[in-house]
């Protein structure tokens, strides 16, 4: 038997070199150390390795960023301090004095830009100011020379009224290359959506705006707003900062993507909870920063991030505070932005309804609350559901015809 | 309430301010009226200082006063403000008068018992549309006959 059995048997194959295939392994893990690994000297983001981290610079290389970072900044202090002290104003102007730097423009140029300052001025609803309002607008200029960083060129920075220059807002605005060439006349700017000039130039207002239509805020409203790098006050107008409903919310991409969740979960809770309209976390989100009582510093230099939604308390934070005066009318919302009382205290007094519910009812009026808490898709759901009813019908149909003998 | 001392060398009242000339020319005006309502004994010896203050700040100055003059020291602010407090300062710096019942228009008398310099602080106590501009104008009196 045994010896007819072993004529059956299937002719043994040759069987590969174990070394080769050994090697053929270590070289796919060095591909994918290659690949994954952050490169010599670079520091962990301290996530776990099983989720997905960009790479950092080396720590050389972080500090060098850093501290041209600080330089940019200071460097465009200073340059406002300048423009401040250098800017000779127009008395029969009413609209922001606009400074132009990097270019020299031609007059029908700068004429162009003032009839579309003044219109947004008007369109705004404001006259003859007690603030004033300086726009520098930063012409796109060829990188500079290695030996010192390039000037801030892609931030926003405003500096506010202070006790020098009481009556006074300048804000920083850099062109870039698209609105550089549009103000240079040598591109037509599109007529629609993000591409509208007038719309720019207003968002570039940002908190100029505020101060020219309501004055230097009480100390409880500037720390509060100081404490958030006002990013509830970055945008006075009605329609959307960059186009007629563009706001901070669109930005956040589409929700049906991925990224849109991996960017809602990326801001603090109580911001994530008044996206699903939540009561108490809209108060808690539009209140950080109040409980903060703040030295405004001299000079009051606001700079906006450069992904500035990404770091706001709340969504569409930009335009809070002047969707807020536009519901309670320029005198109750004088009442708050000069209250001696605490921020929750003055804002709920002016709204007469809970800081939390008004907020919540507002933010339901660009976003529909989301949910929040696990969720399967519903193709998930259904073939789950459906391969857990078959195992349970298997399960079932076997025990019924298993019998004890 | 948290007065802030911003001590500011106020210049005198400009002719003609760039920029804001609505509110200037106000208070500007209504320090004019209201010198002119007071019997003043010399007009160009009337001393004036202007300038602005956000709710809660504080300007101080410093004016000579002449031994036995009666004076009228008045304060005036602009149209968005509602509480102006005026005090007058000893040479040593404590408080010799304080108005602060009288909101927008306060006014000190005052004859001065020895010729020294005089401290005169203004506080900004509310302001409805920050910052709010003041006057302040020291008009020597014509002495009464005794």
């Amino acid at each position: 038997m045994d010896s007819f059995l072993w004529t059956l048997r299937a002719t043994e194959q040759p069987v590969a070199s174990l070394k080769r295939w050994g090697a053929v392994g270590l070289t796919a893990c060095l591909v994918l150390a290659l690949a994954y690994l952050p490169p010599r000297g670079a520091e962990s983001s301290g996530k776990s390795p099983f989720v997905g981290q960009s790479l950092w610079g080396t720590p050389a290389r972080q500090y060098a960023q850093a501290l041209a970072d600080e330089w940019r900044k200071v460097d465009a202090t200073v340059r406002l301090l300048e423009d401040r002290q250098r800017v000779r104003r127009d008395s029969l102007r009413a609209s922001p004095t606009i400074v132009f730097r990097g270019a020299t423009l031609p007059p029908n140029s700068v004429h162009n830009v003032e009839t579309v300052i003044d219109s947004v001025w008007r369109d705004l609803g404001l006259g003859e100011t007690k603030v004033r309002v300086t726009l520098v607008i930063e012409l796109q200029r060829p990188y500079g020379s290695a030996d010192t960083p390039t000037p801030l060129q892609d931030r926003v920075a405003y500096l506010a009224p202070d006790s020098t220059h009481r009556t006074t807002c300048l804000a920083y605005l850099p062109a870039g290359p698209y609105w550089t060439l549009v103000i240079l006349g040598k591109r037509e700017a599109r007529h629609e959506g993000f591409g509208r000039f007038v719309q720019w130039l207003e968002a570039g207002l940002g908190p100029c705006a505020f101060y020219a239509a309501y004055g230097t805020p009480g100390r409880s409203v500037e720390s509060w707003l100081a404490a958030r790098h006002w990013d509830v006050g970055l945008y006075l107008g009605s329609h959307g900062i960059a186009g007629e409903r563009f706001s901070s919310l669109d930005l956040m991409g589409n929700p049906s993507s991925p990224w849109y969740w991996d960017g809602v979960y990326s801001f603090p809770p109580a911001t994530v909870a008044c996206l699903a309209g939540r009561p108490s976390g809209c108060r808690a989100a539009v209140l950080a920063g109040a409980g903060e009582e703040r030295t405004i510093p001299s000079p009051n230099v606001v700079v906006v991030e450069r992904r500035w939604w990404r770091v706001q308390h709340l969504l569409p934070g930009e335009r809070y505070l002047g969707d807020v005066a536009r519901t309670v009318g320029r005198e109750r919302f004088l009442d708050f932005w000069t209250s001696a009382q605490p921020v929750d205290t003055a804002l709920a007094a002016v709204l007469k309804r809970p800081v939390g519910e008004w907020t919540a009812d507002w933010e339901r009026g660009f976003v529909r609350p989301i949910r929040l808490g696990p969720m399967p898709p519903l193709g998930a759901a259904v073939i789950a559901l459906a391969i857990a009813l078959l195992v349970l019908a298997v399960v079932a149909a076997t025990a019924s015809r298993r019998q004890v003998r | 309430m948290r007065a802030i001392l911003v001590v500011l060398s106020i210049v005198a009242m400009p002719s003609a301010m760039p920029g804001q000339q609505r509110w200037a020319r106000q208070v500007q005006e209504r320090a004019q009226r209201a010198i002119d309502a007071v019997a003043t004994s010399s007009p160009r010896a009337v001393v004036k200082r202007s300038g602005m203050l956000n709710t809660d700040e504080a300007a101080s100055f410093q004016t000579t006063l002449v031994q036995g003059t009666p004076y009228a020291i008045l304060g005036v602010c602009d149209d968005d403000c509602s509480r102006l407090q005026l005090t007058l300062l000893s040479p040593s710096g404590s408080d010799i008068a304080k108005e602060r019942n009288s909101e927008s228009f306060p006014t000190l008398r005052f004859t001065a018992a020895t010729t020294a310099v005089y401290g005169i602080r203004v506080v900004m106590e509310a302001c409805r549309w920050n910052p709010c501009w003041y006057a302040i104008a020291v008009v020597p009196l014509r002495k009464t006959p005794s």
